[in-house]
């Protein structure tokens, strides 16, 4: 049982006033900046909800939102079960493998991110690229400018390489947080590996899973640089996720649209975290755990 | 669900590095390739040259700089506000706590760029545009909630013995965070300092909109690189030299990842 303490909010204070004025702040302002034409700052115009109308009744919207959307769950569902399989053979695996694996995996982590799709482009390159000419060579016909699937695999291809190291490094996180003697007793009632994973690492690893399903969610539901750096948005619109209005928007410093934007891509991702949270929120029972 | 052989397992984990590395692998090639026409190197061929023209730039040499004080400054502020905040969290019920946390995971998944424009218009009034202090401020509002997430699970995970026997030797809570928290979890703060400087010092969004003419780091830098004759020898040398702080960081905390840690809600 934890102590019941008001003073303890004093050691919250300092997190909670910066946080207070680089977010709350922000947030509010940005809220503020959608109901108002602000052609400069000093001359705010109160609009109501224009910028809201234009953006629901645009047609462009509404593709856009499938496209991110759709990009999102491509990548969750690819990432998310190889990075806790690649956790789960990380767990049975040598202390040395495993620290080696996940040094390489994380890599792509702490590469800056307007340079990933730099690294791509040349890798893909036709000319110069290894990926590139392997795929020449082998007369695949591979072009990722005018063909809309071949930019959907690239970019699925290199957000997995940027961010697998992320999933792996928070299950292994998870798995490993697990005491011996529920294997043990596991091992005792026969259980198979399926009903180890089902019932005592899965459950164990929901916290850290939780995290990473709702970072990989925010992350590719906005992606920008990344996709607008490989085909800016194309061909013909194939890859022109949600964030690509935000950013020009942004670019040309068009503060009442863009904020009406913000505002509506922070709603959507609030609401997919809400849901999911609400739809993992019911506890269910966990192994060799009392019952409360 | 079968279990793979170890012959199975270390072909997945080569595969896997391979995908990794290969795409790395070019980039580092072409950072030690002349890509222009220079006198006396042929281009196209090995040299040295991308490396030395950054040390020859005092703009790129700058950034380098640049991004080192802005990742460092963040990560001292996030554990220096996220240690008391999640030892808070950890050891005591208070009003509205769990409240506080969420609004902080909140913040967590906000995507950076709904905060760019009033932060933008913040941090213009009060001066803090152009300096890597601002970043340094501004990647605050991701980072301090990660880092309280991470540092209340080690927290959790010392026994409360600690503090106890810590207060009744006459410890106050200040010599008591120094003398015994900071050093029972110090893998944690490892751990915590790990994930600050990854998320800081990849991020372009903020960064940009806060560096429009000056104090721009590694990767605006190079993004002012691209123009009519690229030289992309140059721009993946840059991009090589922005990788090791990181390759160095994920080496010193290998050990901690590959131990795990226990995160919970």
């Amino acid at each position: 049982m934890k102590q019941y303490d008001n003073r303890a909010w004093l050691l919250v204070l300092p997190a909670l006033v910066i946080v207070t004025f680089v977010g709350i702040l922000p947030l509010i302002a940005v809220t503020n900046y959608s109901f108002l034409d602000l052609f400069s700052l000093n001359n705010p115009y109160w609009l109501g909800v224009e910028w809201y109308r234009n953006i629901v009744a645009s047609e462009r919207f509404y593709s856009s939102l499938g496209r991110s959307f759709l990009f999102s769950a491509i990548v969750l569902s690819i990432q998310l079960p190889l990075g806790i399989w690649i956790a789960l053979l990380l767990q049975r695996s040598h202390r040395f493998i495993v620290s080696t694996v996940l040094v390489l995996i994380t890599i792509p982590l702490v590469v800056p991110w307007n340079m990933i799709p730099m690294i791509w482009l040349n890798f893909i390159n036709p000319n110069v690229g290894l990926a590139g000419r392997m795929l020449e060579w082998s007369g695949v016909g591979f072009d990722y400018k005018f063909n809309a699937l071949h930019t959907w695999i690239v970019l699925v291809v290199m957000d997995t390489w940027h961010w697998l190291g992320l999933v792996v490094v928070l299950s292994y996180a998870g798995i490993s947080s697990i005491p011996p003697a529920y294997y043990q007793a596991a091992a005792i009632d026969g259980a198979s590996r399926w009903h180890i994973f089902r019932f005592i690492q899965l459950p164990k690893m929901k916290t850290v899973l939780s995290m990473a399903l709702l970072l990989r969610f925010m992350d590719s539901f906005m992606i920008y640089i990344e996709a607008f750096r490989i085909n800016a948005g194309g061909p013909d619109g194939a890859t022109a996720f949600l964030s690509l209005d935000l950013g020009e928007e942004i670019q040309a410093f068009n503060y009442g649209p863009a904020a009406a934007r913000s505002i509506v891509h922070f709603l959507i991702v609030m609401t997919v975290a809400w849901a999911f949270k609400a739809a993992t929120g019911t506890r269910k029972p966990v192994a060799m755990e009392p019952v409360r | 669900m079968k279990s793979l052989s170890l012959t199975g397992r270390i072909i997945v984990f080569v595969v896997l590095g391979a995908f990794i590395l290969v795409p790395l692998a070019q980039t580092i090639l072409i950072s030690f390739v002349s890509t222009l026409p220079r006198d006396g190197i042929p281009e196209g061929h090995f040299s040295l040259v991308n490396y030395k023209n950054i040390l020859l730039s005092p703009v790129l040499k700058e950034a380098i700089l640049n991004s080192i004080i802005y990742v460092l400054l963040n990560v001292a502020l996030c554990l220096g506000v996220g240690l008391p905040a999640a030892y808070a969290f950890a050891r005591y019920s208070f009003v509205a706590d769990r409240q506080l946390f969420f609004l902080l995971l909140v913040f967590r998944i906000t995507p950076t760029v709904v905060l760019s424009l009033p932060i933008f218009v913040l941090f213009a009034q009060i001066g803090l545009v152009n300096t890597p202090v601002g970043i340094a401020l501004v990647h605050c509002v991701f980072n301090i909630p990660i880092s309280i997430w991470i540092l209340e699970g080690f927290i959790s995970a010392v026994p409360r013995e600690l503090d106890e026997t810590a207060f009744l030797d006459g410890h106050t809570l200040v010599s008591f965070f120094f003398r015994h928290l900071i050093p029972a979890v110090a893998p944690g703060i490892g751990v915590t300092a790990f994930f600050c400087f990854i998320f800081s010092w990849v991020e372009v969004v903020l960064a940009r909109i806060l560096t429009t003419t000056g104090g721009k780091p590694i990767t605006m830098a190079i993004n002012a690189l691209f123009g009519f004759r690229t030289d992309v020898g140059l721009v993946m040398a840059m991009t090589v030299l922005a990788l090791v702080p990181g390759i160095a960081m994920i080496y010193f905390v290998r050990n901690h990842l590959a131990k795990g840690f226990v995160v919970r809600t």
